[in-house]
């Protein structure tokens, strides 16, 4: 066995570390809060990762990445959760619209879409869930009809993070009715500044801009805005899902948080109660455990292999860690002193168990990881 | 990056469990609980043509992790033989096996085992001592009995205190590797109120937390051997927090896989009794959940465990 991911990584982790560092307010707590100045440390933290390589080192080179590892990307993405996600919303076309655009896109569509996500300078957001579609995603409504050589689309979308700052939207629409409802479904690029689009924001305990309805009232575009086959998005769909299989690295800021608190606490640590230690102690040994099951499924995608329990252990271990450390993270803060760094703890602590709540629940229910689970180990019964 | 044994070291564990199989199987522990001075021999044969006797841990990753994964197919069986104690023996000192034991009444599972046996407390202190014995039969005390101590020897290394730690979470992941297994098969089979026990949702995400602690403990146990391997100055810490996850998983499993075997669970003819009752010296001694975790946190003070930040790189 060997854990450890080698020179080229730890020469990686310092110079994201420095970038954050260098470019990153020391209490930055993501982009998505009630001071647009937080916006714009994303949008030009993202820029300078660009121009330094590091926004989509997995990349091929020939769209704009450099062929890291599997194991650098793991790295750029425990720093930047851990950080706070200082990429903000473009954390999504570099992990999944790009990549599923260079499989399925047309050179016109690559052309067009891929070098702005490589230069940091776009967002997008996802028209997947619908208010009667949500584990339950094949049963969406909303429906693309043919108009002469394009489409018009006409419908509604729920939960949709960042529609109100996005540029464009990866949309799913039902374009056909056929016998099972996963098939007739296609995948749209549509330009969210297109007035037929009305986004409705959703005020919610994360802050600003998680969650957003958005309504398309008969959209007309054309022919060159469906990505892949007519009919064949569900297939586009669950290759969106394995890119995101391994997904946030969740435990990197539950261990980063956790490895602060006695830090941030100072001689306060040493009167904590002996059973709110221990409990700290555990998490620690989750934190470790979710980072572990992790690195199995990077290192089995790598050999090309996917087994659905694996992914599904990990994903229910990372999810619930994130809100068993916010628990416990959150009682730890009640003894930070009131220091400057005391309040900056009691801040990232009280952000994390904010987005904690929605951990078991967003980018698909701890629920359906259950239930994929379930079918892995019981498929030979 | 690799984290999973050698195919060597899984491909002796699948031959360890094929023989340990056609020496009785599940019978093995039954006859060793009428007679628990047959333990060795009942054992001993079976995993010797293996080369099982012959592992020097302390050698390298390849005979570490062949020693991990005999202890992995003993706990499959729930082998009525200290496999894991055994192959943490120090070479060259004469001593059967090495165990790690509580400070106050050291205790062990070596009902009816002769030689001379090395305890090791968490804080270093080593004893020579022989199995005592326990008027009770075996059927009640899991093969535990009280150790004669007979004299200290010299302190023990903390790769000492961690192949004691860590070898016997391999057999409790055997353990729960069959007890997952046989409750998927009998929710499998087992119907009620017309269909099998595993079409119902209940069933199903119940089994589904019970693997997602088994599969944590997997890759903790891999961690906590590699870092025997890369001789790590955390490795009593990795040690400890590898035993800390196996007592959850232990209890979670073995809840779930009673609550869905029902009253059969208890029955001597399911290997889960046999399983769950013989996981209990494991998971008991040297110390249960409880003081696994203080001695966690008394170890881990305001460092934490490595990873991927230090408390002072946490800051920024």
């Amino acid at each position: 066995m060997d854990f450890d991911m080698g020179e080229e990584v730890a020469t990686l982790r310092t110079e994201l570390r420095r970038l954050v560092r260098d470019h990153v307010p020391a209490d930055y707590l993501g982009a998505f809060t009630d001071d647009p100045a937080d916006l714009e440390v994303a949008q030009s933290f993202c820029r300078t990762l660009a121009a330094d390589d590091q926004l989509c080192p997995a990349w091929p080179a020939r769209f704009g990445g450099r062929d890291a590892s599997p194991w650098e990307q793991t790295a750029v993405r425990e720093e930047m959760w851990a950080a706070h996600e200082p990429r903000g919303a473009q954390y999504m076309g570099v992990n999944w619209v790009g990549p599923t655009i260079m499989r399925h896109g047309t050179a016109a569509q690559q052309e067009r879409h891929l070098p702005p996500i490589a230069n940091g300078e776009v967002i997008w957001c996802q028209g997947f869930s619908e208010p009667d579609a949500g584990s339950d995603l094949a049963s969406l409504q909303t429906a693309a009809r043919p108009d002469g050589e394009g489409w018009r689309i006409t419908g509604q979308k729920i939960w949709t993070s960042y529609a109100t700052m996005a540029q464009w939207c990866f949309l799913l629409a039902r374009t056909s009715r056929e016998e099972r409802k996963q098939q007739g479904l296609t995948i749209f690029l549509v330009p969210m500044d297109d007035p037929a689009i009305e986004v409705r924001p959703i005020p919610c305990m994360m802050g600003p801009h998680h969650l957003n309805e958005v309504f398309f009232d008969d959209l007309r575009v054309g022919s060159d805005a469906v990505l892949g086959e007519v009919g064949g998005g569900w297939q586009v769909v669950q290759e969106v899902l394995a890119f995101e299989r391994v997904g946030i690295a969740r435990y990197a800021r539950c261990e980063r948080l956790l490895q602060w608190a006695p830090v941030a606490l100072g001689e306060a640590w040493g009167s904590l109660a002996e059973d709110l230690r221990g409990r700290w102690a555990r998490m620690e040994v989750h934190a470790r455990r979710a980072r572990l099951l992790a690195y199995r499924v990077v290192g089995l995608q790598h050999e090309g292999q996917v087994r659905p329990a694996d992914s599904a252990s990990y994903r229910i271990a990372v999810t619930t860690l994130d809100q068993d450390s916010a628990a416990v993270l959150a009682e730890i803060a009640e003894h930070a002193p009131d220091t400057d760094e005391g309040r900056r703890f009691r801040r990232a602590v009280e952000d994390h168990w904010r987005y904690s709540v929605s951990a078991t629940v967003a980018s698909g229910s701890i629920e359906m990881q259950r239930i994929l689970m379930a079918r892995s180990l019981l498929a030979t019964r | 990056m690799i984290t999973e044994l050698s195919p060597e070291a899984t491909e002796l564990g699948q031959h360890a469990r094929r023989a340990l199989e056609a020496a009785g199987g599940d019978t093995l522990v039954e006859r060793a609980e009428a007679d628990p001075a047959r333990r060795a021999e009942l054992v001993e044969p079976v995993l010797a043509p293996l080369g099982a006797w012959e592992l020097d841990v302390r050698a390298g990753a390849d005979e570490l992790e062949a020693a991990a994964a005999l202890c992995r197919s003993a706990g499959w069986w729930a082998t009525p033989y200290p496999v894991a104690e055994r192959l943490a023996a120090p070479i060259g000192t004469g001593v059967a096996g090495l165990v790690v034991v509580a400070d106050d009444h050291p205790r062990a599972a070596l009902a009816g085992m002769g030689g001379t046996w090395r305890t090791v407390a968490l804080d270093g202190g080593t004893h020579d001592a022989t199995a005592g014995t326990d008027p009770r039969p075996a059927r009640k005390t899991g093969f535990v009995v009280p150790l004669e101590l007979d004299g200290s020897a010299d302190p023990a290394s903390p790769e000492d205190i961690a192949l004691g730690l860590v070898l016997p979470c391999c057999t409790l992941l055997g353990m729960l590797d069959r007890a997952i297994e046989a409750t998927c098969a009998y929710a499998g089979d087992r119907e009620q109120f017309g269909q099998p026990l595993s079409r119902f949702q209940g069933v199903q995400f119940q089994l589904t937390e019970a693997e997602v602690e088994r599969a944590g403990l997997e890759v903790l146990a891999a961690y906590a051997l590699w870092s025997i391997e890369a001789g790590r100055p955390e490795v009593v810490e990795d040690a400890l927090a590898l035993r800390v996850a196996a007592l959850d998983a232990a209890r979670i499993a073995f809840r779930v896989a009673h609550q869905v075997h029902g009253a059969i669970g208890f029955c001597d003819e399911t290997p889960l009794s046999w399983l769950s009752r013989h996981s209990e010296p494991i998971r008991r001694l040297p110390h249960g959940p409880a003081g696994t975790l203080a001695s966690l946190t008394d170890h881990l003070g305001r460092r934490g465990l490595a990873g991927l930040f230090t408390g002072e790189e946490a800051r920024r």
